[in-house]
């Protein structure tokens, strides 16, 4: 017999109890454990036909030989026989390429609470191509059988990927943009393209209006298999700008020359899909560069003294190829505003007259992050490291740009230089740091707050506000084999500081942030 | 003096956004419940009109009879009632899935008291089982003091999706536009797009409620 009312409700305020605003602290969503609940529970009344053994449903038709085994899985419910999958809604993408995202195919014999057909929604809408997916399961021909319904609701699928616009001393306006559609004609092919235009405004001896483009094509799934392929083709009219005289915080156009350049290349790549977030990768590039070169290009220093400037580039045309590989494994749930998981991608590049280039160089660059929720899942701690190293005669473009790792500089677009502002001296480390070097990265730790999070209906998904400190570097390897100054003033290291906030809406992803602007204006 | 005006521009948008945006954010919903003690465990119900029935809206109620399985996890945490350092946890999972051949529910409920497998013809009575808290064990007496007040917590989804599923589907997202001249852009920056980009969200549909505050009193 139970004892009732042994605990004394307490309705501590009649209107609003004295609880804090915070959501409860539960554990992160998600299938629970199965091994949690312990404790014993009362009969919880009458049942109709409690079945607490095996399964005693009818059988359905036997599988015949070199049919795939039942999968058990810890499942329940009836045995069925998928006997067709009929797809609903496709106006634009073949359901061949919905057929083969599924992971049950005709033929198959399983549970009816099967793993697989709960996770079958979701990869079909890792595709990308769909707004909503649903299944439903309905009678086949026979007793067992059943045709699995899967009716998809396509969305639009152009993206764009960039856009690019600001001012410098440099570059008075660049304006530009990329674009992609990610399931051309609805066979699963991705195609997309870039293109940027850069004023110059004539003060740098020997520059020019810049601009490039870009062509590309990938198919991530070749006929379902985990192999995918890429094609890239690229075009760059630019003018490299570099440093004759003055102390490199020093923007005056006198103090910099610029020589012309153009590339033109092609890329193709073929991926492989380890697991559903693991992906190998690997690809060839043959580029050809032409450039007019100054004849011996020199720097007078601050202190007077004459240096040669190595523009690390063959003079007249020259060719680059390389072979590449790549490692990407990316646990993160929410690539846009993260609160846990991880990111890891490595990459290696060789290139040499062995393969038919100009060049003999290799780079290897790498980067992690990692989020960690902080108590409820609302803060979120990141350590992100991300860095690389250039061996050997790599031609210029294939460095590490200073704006690759101070994201307070404006960055690279297509490959083309838009700025030539110092980075901001914090630290008063090295105040000549290298416009491009060998060795770079950078430490970041951020700190990210979840102002809010929201279903979409209002068109915005989530918010969050973060701060992120650290440092970054960037060194020729032989300055890093002699130096005449003293520790701290030869270090090539100097602070990142930027805080913003990040939005996931349903027309896209936006960073608003200090380091984004100064990038646009510097 | 230039990004100081953008930031200042841009600022007051941010803030707007975030303001409207922020109407949306989850708050736990307050529900008087009936605290029973059982032997050595305290029970619990939950009482007219609350319960967690409004987990099911028309569509996800229609989905039973779909031959695709539904499940319902319940997580319950007992705090006292100034913090939100549970005293005692559980987890309660509930499916159900649909047998197009002979029109019945097979559901499979795992709570404390171990696993159970149920069958019943009409889709009512399976979603009274997947939404039933009624005398429910949710912690030893041996962990709540007398005198000390606590809240019961319950956060209820309806099919939630592992944070790996949930990577899986949003991967598209991060690999990049296929191997292009960014490449700085690729490993040391961020990205920033605009799309038609529908989120698939952590769980059909999700329920975060808060018991009225409740202390034992003394023998």
């Amino acid at each position: 017999m139970r004892r009732w009312l042994m605990f004394a409700l307490v309705a501590v305020t009649a209107t609003r109890p004295a609880y804090a605003d915070e959501p409860p602290a539960l554990p992160a969503a998600g299938p629970p454990d199965p091994g949690a609940p312990t404790e014993p529970l009362p009969d919880t009344g009458p049942v109709m036909g409690p079945d607490d053994g095996p399964l005693g449903e009818p059988a359905p038709a036997q599988p015949g030989d070199g049919e795939p085994p039942l999968h058990e899985d810890n499942e329940f419910g009836p045995v069925i026989q998928i006997e067709e999958i009929d797809i609903t809604g496709d106006t634009a993408t073949q359901p061949e390429i919905i057929r083969r995202a599924l992971p049950i195919s005709v033929g198959d014999v399983l549970h009816a609470s099967d793993k697989r057909l709960r996770d079958a929604r979701f990869k079909v809408l890792a595709l990308g191509f769909f707004r909503d997916v649903t299944l439903a399961v309905r009678k086949g021909s026979q007793r067992g059988q059943v045709i699995v319904d899967v009716h998809v609701v396509e969305r639009g699928t152009l993206v764009l990927n960039r856009l690019w616009f600001g001012t410098t001393a440099l570059s008075p306006w660049w304006l530009g943009l990329d674009v992609g559609e990610r399931n051309l004609l609805g066979l699963g092919i991705a195609v997309g393209g870039g293109f940027i235009y850069a004023k110059q405004d004539g003060d740098v001896p020997g520059g020019r209006d810049q601009y490039a483009a870009e062509l590309r094509v990938s198919d991530a799934t070749v006929r379902g298999t985990p192999w995918g392929v890429s094609g890239a083709a690229t075009l760059v009219h630019g003018s490299e700008p570099y440093r004759v005289a003055g102390p490199s915080d020093d923007n005056n156009p006198t103090s910099q020359r610029a020589f012309p350049y153009s590339r033109a290349g092609v890329r193709f790549g073929a991926t492989y899909d380890v697991s559903a977030l693991t992906r190998l990768s690997m690809g060839v590039r043959a580029e050809a560069i032409e450039t007019t070169l100054p004849v011996a290009p020199t720097r007078t220093l601050p202190d007077g003294r004459v240096v040669a400037v190595d523009l690390h580039l063959d003079p007249g045309t020259s060719r680059v190829v390389t072979a590449s590989f790549a490692f990407d494994r990316d646990t993160r749930p929410d690539p846009i505003l993260p609160h846990a998981g991880g990111h890891l991608l490595i990459s290696a590049e060789l290139g040499g007259a062995l393969l038919g280039g100009s060049y003999d160089f290799a780079t290897i660059f790498g980067r992690y992050e990692h989020y960690w929720p902080l108590g409820s899942d609302r803060h979120a701690i990141a350590v992100k490291l991300a860095g690389g190293v250039v061996v050997g005669n790599a031609p210029r473009f294939d460095r590490i740009h200073i704006a690759d790792v101070d994201r307070m500089l404006t960055p690279r677009a297509l490959g083309l230089v838009l700025s030539t502002s110092a980075p901001l001296a914090i630290l008063g480390t090295r105040a000549d740091k290298p416009t491009y070097g060998d060795l770079g990265g950078s430490a970041t730790v951020e700190y990210a707050f979840q102002l809010f999070r929201g279903s979409g209906k209002r068109r915005v998904y989530g918010g969050d506000v973060f701060f992120g400190a650290g440092l970054w570097g960037l060194a020729e390897q032989a300055d890093l084999h002699a130096r005449d100054t003293g520790v701290t003033a030869a270090l090539p290291l100097d602070l990142y500081l930027d805080a913003g906030l990040r939005l996931d809406t349903d027309i896209g992803t936006f960073e608003l942030t200090i380091a984004n602007a100064l990038g646009r204006l510097r | 003096v230039r990004a100081a005006l953008v930031a200042a521009l841009v600022a007051p948008l941010v803030l707007a956004v975030a303001t409207v945006a922020h109407a949306e954010d989850d708050k736990p919903e307050i529900q008087r419940m009936r605290f029973v003690e059982s032997g050595d465990e305290l029970t619990v119900s939950t009482l007219p009109p609350g319960g967690i029935g409004k987990l099911f809206d028309t569509t996800a109620y229609e989905a039973l009879n779909t031959g695709i399985p539904s499940s319902v996890v319940i997580r319950v945490q007992i705090t006292p009632r100034d913090a939100d350092t549970p005293v005692a946890e559980q987890l309660i999972q509930r499916s159900v899935v649909y047998d197009v051949w002979d029109e019945i529910y097979t559901l499979r409920i795992d709570q404390p008291g171990g696993r159970k497998t149920i069958k019943v013809k009409f889709r009512a009575e399976a979603l009274k089982w997947l939404t039933s808290i009624e005398d429910l064990p949710v912690a030893r007496l041996a962990v709540l003091p007398v005198d000390q007040v606590f809240v019961l917590k319950m956060v209820v989804e309806l099919n939630p999706v592992s944070k790996e599923t949930l990577a899986e589907v949003r991967r598209w997202l991060s690999q990049g536009n296929g191997g292009g001249l960014d490449r700085g852009g690729a490993f040391f920056g961020s990205f920033v797009s605009v799309f038609y980009n529908p989120k698939i969200a952590d769980a059909d549909r999700v329920l975060r409620i808060r018991s009225q505050p409740f202390y034992r009193a003394p023998p």
